[in-house]
């Protein structure tokens, strides 16, 4: 357990340098925690996209060509990464402030 | 909006997953019990192939390693060692590690039989059936047991379960993640598999 004592202690000293040097809100910690979860929802709304997409691909190259693709190839860390990361940055492009429409 | 409900669960899934017993309480709903007995052949299912050098895989040769244990016991006459198609020569290369363990050309059925585990065993289901047997010792990782054994049950055989031990009861946190990884991707594929209908 000592990696995860560390992580919770440089969470701590973490925190009081931001709120004690950087003049960081700890009102606004719960929005951050919130910008965390909706980073990683988008992020699992992609995986689930991305899986389906790739498993009726690999399921329709072995109809149309009768030859042997592997579902196993769905099965890989990295792929999942990719899609969480995808998923981040749609969300923050979405969050992005956006020029406001010029009044005519 | 779902998008924040939906991160939150998976935080939490993943750290359940990551610091509860939830993975090894999920692998054992999954998992067979391991028994032992006289068979007419042990059938050591496909595992990883073979490596760039020739070398069985890890997973091969761990399940390669049992079937051969197994067979020097006594349990059964004949050993069948299978091997997936296009992953280079593993029936063959656990053929040769086999008779370096002493199994006898007679004794043993070295088979590249398919694709998939439901490939795999409907090869294997119809030689089994040529020679005669009836009762086979099931030799494959602990997660993959149950989906094997019912696609041999289906195939009217009497199966006798003998896992390869793997990581059941993980004391790491990362450990545990893999626990819970292989446990739902084999239960999505039990799922493919009744789907499919398979079984």
């Amino acid at each position: 357990m000592t990696p995860y004592l560390t992580i919770a202690l440089t969470s701590l000293v973490a925190y009081l340098v931001a709120v004690r040097r950087l003049g960081m809100r700890p009102s606004d910690l719960p929005r951050a925690v919130a910008g965390v979860a909706g980073s990683l929802g988008t992020g699992v709304i992609f995986t689930l996209v991305n899986l389906a997409a790739a498993g009726a691909l690999v399921l329709g190259l072995r109809a149309l060509t009768g030859r042997f693709f592997t579902l196993y190839s769905l099965d890989d860390v990295v792929w999942l990464v990719v899609s969480l990361l995808q998923g981040w940055l749609w969300r923050l492009w979405r969050d992005a402030p956006r020029p406001r429409a010029p009044v005519s | 909006m779902i998008v924040r409900p939906l991160g939150v669960a998976a935080l939490a899934l993943f750290f359940f997953g990551a610091f509860t017993p939830l993975p090894t309480l999920l692998y054992a709903r999954l998992a067979v019990p391991t028994r032992i007995g006289p068979a007419d052949a042990i059938v050591v299912l496909a595992g990883g192939g073979v490596l760039g050098d020739g070398q069985l895989s890890d997973t091969s040769r761990r399940r390669t390693a049992l079937g051969i244990e197994l067979y020097r016991d006594g349990r059964a006459p004949l050993l069948v060692l299978s091997g997936a198609l296009g992953a280079g020569a593993e029936s063959a290369a656990r053929a040769v590690l086999a008779r370096t363990c002493g199994v006898a050309d007679a004794a043993m059925l070295a088979v590249a039989a398919g694709h998939t585990t439901h490939e795999e065993v409907a090869t294997l289901a119809a030689l089994l059936r040529a020679r005669g047997v009836r009762r086979v010792l099931l030799v494959t990782d602990g997660s993959h047991m149950r989906r094997a054994a019912r696609l041999f049950e289906a195939a009217r055989f009497e199966v006798l379960p003998a896992p390869v031990r793997g990581l059941d009861d993980p004391p790491q946190p990362g450990e545990r993640i893999l626990l819970f990884h292989e446990t739902l991707r084999e239960g999505l594929a039990l799922l493919y598999y009744e789907v499919a209908g398979y079984f």
